[in-house]
């Protein structure tokens, strides 16, 4: 592949509704990626649903921006506590163009697609009550038991990952 | 899996292995260094024929990516009897910190949190 360089990214899903059943008309949705600033993220979610009276959030990601989609939600979770969650799992198939370069190309230079497929992750936080019997519900935690043996109160950067670049090999992708 | 880290101007730092609850043959927990192909045949076997209801997948930080796909690896080869639940979680680790300048400073220790996901991987009842 040292020779091709990725000139087009079509995203399959985009448009499609998420999947959760009975969200409210005017939710919103955060696109969670790898370089997103989890302040940036958690400071608009918070924002959001303090000024809403039913507020509604979902967090998706695919591929490494899952871990940074967990780490807003816990935040968010405690941030603002009795919030309902549903977490979903799919996989997200995005269509790759990868085009010949180099100085010999001929012109058109030929193109290759591939199409991948990325873990992804959408994760809704209610504040209104959702149906336990859907799959991936989580009730609203108690605070009191979460904070106990917490030395510092709670801070991004604490949260965050470890900064380690890895670059996965897996089959599967 | 304690790593030691030089950290500048905050000496040693070694991180102390994740908590481990109790597990059961059920619990599978992943991690980035196993092979993906033998967790995944671990899996598959538990839940071959004969096998288990129900297990559940672990993953923690940078082993969230990995434990979905695993899940969803598992889900594709049984296809339509499987459901997968998931759930997030905060984990707290534990830092030990070694200071530099001599043997008259206490050795401390930091705590930290990072995210966590946990996902039930099931047949439905009735089958």
């Amino acid at each position: 592949m040292e020779n091709f360089r990725r000139v087009q990214v079509v995203d399959e899903d985009d448009g499609q509704p998420l999947p959760f059943k009975n969200l409210h008309p005017d939710v919103v949705k955060m696109r969670v990626k790898e370089g997103s600033k989890i302040r940036n993220l958690v400071g608009y979610a918070v924002t959001h649903m303090l000024s809403e009276e039913n507020g509604q959030i979902v967090f998706s990601a695919y591929g490494r921006g899952v871990t940074k989609a967990v780490t807003c939600v816990e935040i968010l979770k405690r941030k603002i506590g009795g919030l309902h969650q549903v977490t979903k799992v799919q996989y997200k198939i995005v269509q790759e163009v990868w085009e010949q370069k180099g100085p010999k190309v001929q012109h058109p230079a030929p193109r290759l697609n591939v199409q991948k497929n990325y873990p992804s992750i959408n994760i809704l936080l209610s504040k209104e009550p959702l149906d336990p019997q859907e799959e991936g519900y989580q009730p609203p935690q108690s605070m009191a038991l979460k904070e106990t043996g917490k030395r510092f109160p709670l801070s991004h950067s604490e949260h965050c990952a470890p900064k380690k670049k890895t670059e996965e090999s897996e089959g599967c992708y | 899996m304690a790593e030691q880290k030089s950290l500048p101007g905050r000496g040693l730092h070694t991180r102390r292995p994740a908590p481990r609850p109790p597990r059961s043959p059920s619990d599978i927990y992943v991690n980035t260094k196993t092979d993906f192909r033998a967790q995944l045949a671990r899996c598959r076997q538990l839940l071959g024929a004969g096998g288990l209801r129900e297990v559940r997948v672990h993953g923690l930080g940078l082993a969230i990516g990995r434990a979905i796909n695993l899940a969803l690896q598992l889900q594709l080869s049984h296809p339509g009897t499987l459901l997968l639940s998931p759930s997030t979680s905060t984990v707290e680790l534990t830092d030990d910190l070694e200071p530099e300048g001599g043997e008259d400073m206490e050795p401390g220790a930091r705590n930290r949190n990072n995210s966590a996901i946990h996902i039930r991987v099931y047949r439905p009842q009735g089958e």
